[in-house]
């Protein structure tokens, strides 16, 4: 009876709005903050050395809009080129995807831009993108213009922020605005579960309310 | 609850976690610490007579019993065959290698993995100034200069840091990398991971023998297999099992190869199976493969180890190596 959209059992245990369910990748060159980011937004932690991930790691969180609860099911990635060969897999029926660079490093931006490439033209078509350019707590050490970022953002249809996993900084609002962004009137097919009708747990550290998700 | 014996860190520099069950394991060290002393006394004896290492079925149940903490490093070194090839290529292979001028890319990104190995461990933890952590830079400089086509590949570094704090030698560590990168295991870190993928697969296929409830579980809900086991066989249960057992399980693989990875695989998969069978949809199921390995069947290291040579019932290489030759070939002609 299991079949990839799983069946809808249960009844709602939080009866007002509806529960849309998304999966979301990260991607992202090593060692800009992608595993720091989900851990940021999950739990509400940040560990100044956040060990490398190995192949993919996934958790889920919650979050609150208006009248509708959207659980993303989160698949932080490896960032080293050669992982590479193994990305499809985790963008494929993605979403939402955050693309993430270090705005102390260009290189990392010239990474997230091919990323972008690649998922324009080989993930889901209506997949929502965001481009972070996180460690925004290292603006001393700033490499990527803010301004550079946000005309390719605009240019590409992406959402942009610049985010800081260590201060917390955008790291809800960044989910919050892909959240907002995502049609919730449709089966959510990709994420490989069932959209309605799911009992979700409630996370500590969940934000609580939809903030001004733009900068 | 009374207080335990047991430091906040493990014999090998590794802190434990805040949630760490000191009663069960306190109650199982007491059956396992009689099982050391035991294996102890029977290695001294083997290690006492320098003619007594040879290849057989004695030694092989040795290894699977486990190495005592105080030969591992000599003993891997024997096993693996790293002790021969040392003496083929030279004895100052890497003292050169060290001394040669390096790529600096390679350098940065090796550099940029050492905070972020074993942050946990205290030999790792201490800043720039670690002695651990210059040697594990080091050690994987050393090696990805040696052999450039695989060069750095994350995943490395926790084999390399773990080899490190077995062998207390940087020198050691490096010849037991070589032979684990290049004899032991299929392509697992080249550019583009092909051994890795292919074995992935190959497990597929064994659990769809073997376990097929699970297999079909799992595809039905739609959760491909790298998902869950890529760390697993990159960093050899490093980061995965509980440390002891990691080490056990090396025992295993530098006597017998990689076959041991699919066992150890094989085992954690069907050792759980109600639970993994008792999951409706994606997210349940991924969270129950994690706690697959945090199951506190795995910090049994003896018993996980006994239990690896028959939950998963036989398994030959012919097999392994039949199905790696089919689905590399498949993978090519796709």
């Amino acid at each position: 009876m299991a079949n990839r959209g799983g069946p809808a059992q249960r009844p709602n245990p939080q009866t007002q709005g509806k529960i849309c369910q998304f999966k979301l990748v990260l991607l992202g060159e090593s060692a800009v903050g992608k595993s720091s980011l989900v851990l940021r937004f999950v739990k509400g932690q940040f560990h100044e050395y956040q060990e490398s991930t190995i192949g993919a790691a996934f958790l889920t969180q919650t979050v609150c809009l208006e009248d509708t609860t959207v659980k993303f099911e989160i698949w932080d990635t490896a960032g080293q080129e050669r992982y590479h060969s193994l990305a499809p897999m985790y963008y494929r029926g993605a979403q939402a995807a955050i693309i993430v660079y270090d705005i102390t490093n260009m290189d990392s931006f010239g990474r997230a831009k091919v990323w972008v490439k690649e998922l324009q033209r080989q993930a889901s078509p209506n997949i929502v993108i965001a481009l972070a350019g996180n460690k925004a707590d290292l603006a001393n050490s700033r490499a990527v213009e803010c301004e550079e970022a946000q005309t390719y953002a605009d240019e590409n249809g992406l959402l942009f922020m610049e985010t800081s996993a260590k201060t917390a900084k955008n790291v809800n609002e960044i989910f919050l605005a892909i959240a907002k962004k995502l049609p919730k009137n449709e089966q959510a097919s990709g994420a490989g579960s069932t959209n309605q009708g799911r009992r979700l747990q409630e996370l500590d550290g969940s934000p609580k309310a939809a903030g001004n998700c733009c900068k | 609850m009374a207080k335990s014996s047991f430091s906040k860190v493990d014999e090998y520099g590794f802190e434990r976690a805040a949630d760490f069950d000191y009663e069960s394991y306190e109650e199982y060290m007491s059956q396992y610490l009689p099982i050391l002393a035991r294996r102890a006394r029977k290695w001294a004896r083997l290690m006492g007579n320098p003619n007594s290492l040879k290849r057989g079925p004695v030694i092989k149940r040795f290894m699977r019993k486990g190495v005592p903490a105080e030969h591992r490093a000599e003993v891997w070194l024997w096993a693996s065959g790293a002790t021969q090839l040392q003496e083929k290529m030279g004895p100052n292979l890497y003292r050169e290698l060290l001394e040669e001028t390096h790529d600096i890319d390679v350098v940065s990104t090796i550099r940029t993995d050492l905070p972020r190995t074993f942050p946990d461990n205290i030999f790792f933890n201490q800043g720039d100034q670690s002695e651990h952590r210059n040697q594990l830079f080091r050690v994987l400089c050393a090696y990805a200069h040696h052999n450039e086509r695989v060069g750095y590949c994350q995943g490395l570094n926790y084999i390399a840091g773990l080899l490190l704090l077995v062998t207390k030698s940087e020198e050691k560590s490096f010849w037991l990398l070589k032979v684990l990168v290049e004899q032991i295991l299929p392509d697992y870190y080249g550019p583009t991971m092909e051994g890795v993928i292919v074995d992935i697969d190959v497990l597929g296929e064994l659990i769809r023998l073997k376990a097929p409830a699970i297999h079909q579980q799992v595809t039905a809900l739609g959760l491909p297999w790298p998902v869950v086991t890529t760390k697993w066989f990159i960093c050899l249960f490093a980061e995965v099992l509980p440390v002891e057992t990691v080490l056990r399980i090396w025992d295993c693989l530098f006597y017998e190869g990689s076959k041991i990875i699919f066992r150890v695989c094989l085992t954690l998969i069907k050792s759980q199976s109600s639970s993994l069978l008792a999951c409706d949809d994606f997210g349940s199921l991924a969270a129950a493969f994690k706690s697959t390995t945090s199951a506190s069947s795995t910090l049994n290291c003896h018993q996980f180890m006994k239990s690896i040579f028959q939950v998963p019932g036989s398994l030959s290489s012919s097999t392994i190596s039949t199905l790696r030759e089919k689905i590399s070939q498949d993978r090519h002609n796709s």
